[in-house]
């Protein structure tokens, strides 16, 4: 019982890890060029700085991911960890946010503000852009899920176990 | 059988004096945590601002245009702010940055002036020893949901006074000196409340541990 619960941890942290590293180089990797009436438009994700502070969270996020991954199973340092998966599940859900409230304007501008869509003259960048913020998204959902399951072996609060 | 041993380590946690001052402290910090987080709210709510430009001059008269700048125009679809219970990050993704932000915001004033009032008047209400287990798990869902709150917004608020010259957006924070003061305000409030909100949590997970056997997974 408690190799599989072992086992499974370990399965859905590698898959978390696998998110965030995805998110961050499908991000890092998003470059297209465009030309539209003889303006030359070029898109990449480093000209905004809510797509660098998602490339940059989910890097540290895939960094945690693999040092806890070589932790022993039996340290006390599992009571850092809920701490630790607290302040990480925190930065991700932070970076998504603010990486698709950009894409959000990106795709469909705002007319109040007089900001026009640019989904249009890149699309190949949108799609790019779209994968590494669904990739973000299943790493904060697989996070928050290691976060309650921390929570509930380390912490028992509802005490479930009979000592 | 463990739920006695909680409840009298419960018992004995909070009868001394040191331990009262410790509680009083945290009170105080969700108090002001309240506060900040509730003023970002209002503040970003009443966020509104008209001006007039002038457009085009025919003879002698000016031809001016309004143009309003409101928190909800910044996504374009409005969101109803009522989902006040259940923090529901799919649903919210839907909408845009300062709408997210005062929703965001409205709910962890919420919740905290639902502890508060827990903490202050509801001594007699019998959680079977779950108390702190719920309050420390509500609160981290609080933090999660207020840090997106407060990045979707900060980085609109940067693209609104930067603009982003690849994407020929252009920078309103010129035309709407005050739209874009009273935003600021409203994130820095906002910061502070999850600072603390932040502290707060800490401090409920730490008490989580003592009373138990330390285990591992």
């Amino acid at each position: 019982m408690a190799k599989t619960k072992r086992l499974c941890t370990l399965l859905c942290r590698l898959m978390a890890l696998g998110a965030t590293v995805s998110a961050a180089i499908v991000m890092a990797t998003s470059h297209e060029k465009a030309n539209f009436f003889s303006v030359s438009f070029e898109a990449k994700y480093s000209h905004t700085p809510a797509f660098k502070y998602f490339v940059i969270a989910n890097a540290i996020a895939s960094v945690y991911g693999v040092l806890v991954l070589f932790l022993p199973s039996e340290s006390l340092l599992w009571r850092l960890v809920v701490a630790l998966d607290v302040v990480f599940t925190q930065l991700l859900t932070s970076s998504i946010s603010a990486a698709l409230a950009i894409a959000q304007v990106g795709q469909h501008g705002n007319s109040y503000a007089g900001w026009l869509p640019i989904c249009g003259q890149v699309p190949n960048y949108c799609g790019h852009v779209k994968g590494a913020l669904i990739a973000g998204f299943i790493g904060v959902i697989l996070y928050a899920l290691l976060l309650l399951y921390s929570i509930h072996t380390v912490l028992d609060p509802l005490l479930l176990r009979k000592n | 059988m463990a739920l006695e041993t909680e409840r009298k380590t419960e018992a004995i946690f909070n009868s001394t004096p040191a331990q009262k001052q410790k509680d009083r402290i945290l009170l105080l910090l969700r108090l002001v945590a309240f506060l900040a987080t509730a003023s970002a709210t209002i503040v970003m709510a009443l966020n509104k601002q008209t001006i007039t430009l002038v457009v085009a001059t025919i003879g002698n008269n000016p031809i001016k245009a309004s143009l309003t700048a409101k928190f909800q125009h910044t996504p374009a679809f409005v969101l109803v702010l009522y989902s006040l219970l259940i923090p529901s990050l799919l649903h919210i993704y839907n909408d845009c940055a300062c709408t997210f932000f005062v929703v965001a915001n409205a709910q962890a004033s919420f919740h905290n002036l639902l502890i508060l009032v827990l903490e202050i008047v509801g001594h007699k209400i019998d959680f079977k020893g779950l108390r702190l287990a719920i309050i420390a798990i509500l609160d981290m869902l609080i933090v999660v949901l207020a840090a997106a709150g407060d990045g979707a917004a900060v980085f609109m608020a940067e693209l609104g006074k930067n603009g982003n010259s690849h994407a020929r957006w252009n920078k309103i924070c010129d035309k709407f000196q005050t739209f874009c003061d009273h935003g600021s305000g409203a994130l820095i409030a906002s910061f502070i409340g999850l600072i603390l909100l932040l502290i707060i949590n800490i401090i409920s997970i730490a008490k989580l541990f003592k009373p138990k056997s330390y285990n591992t997974i």
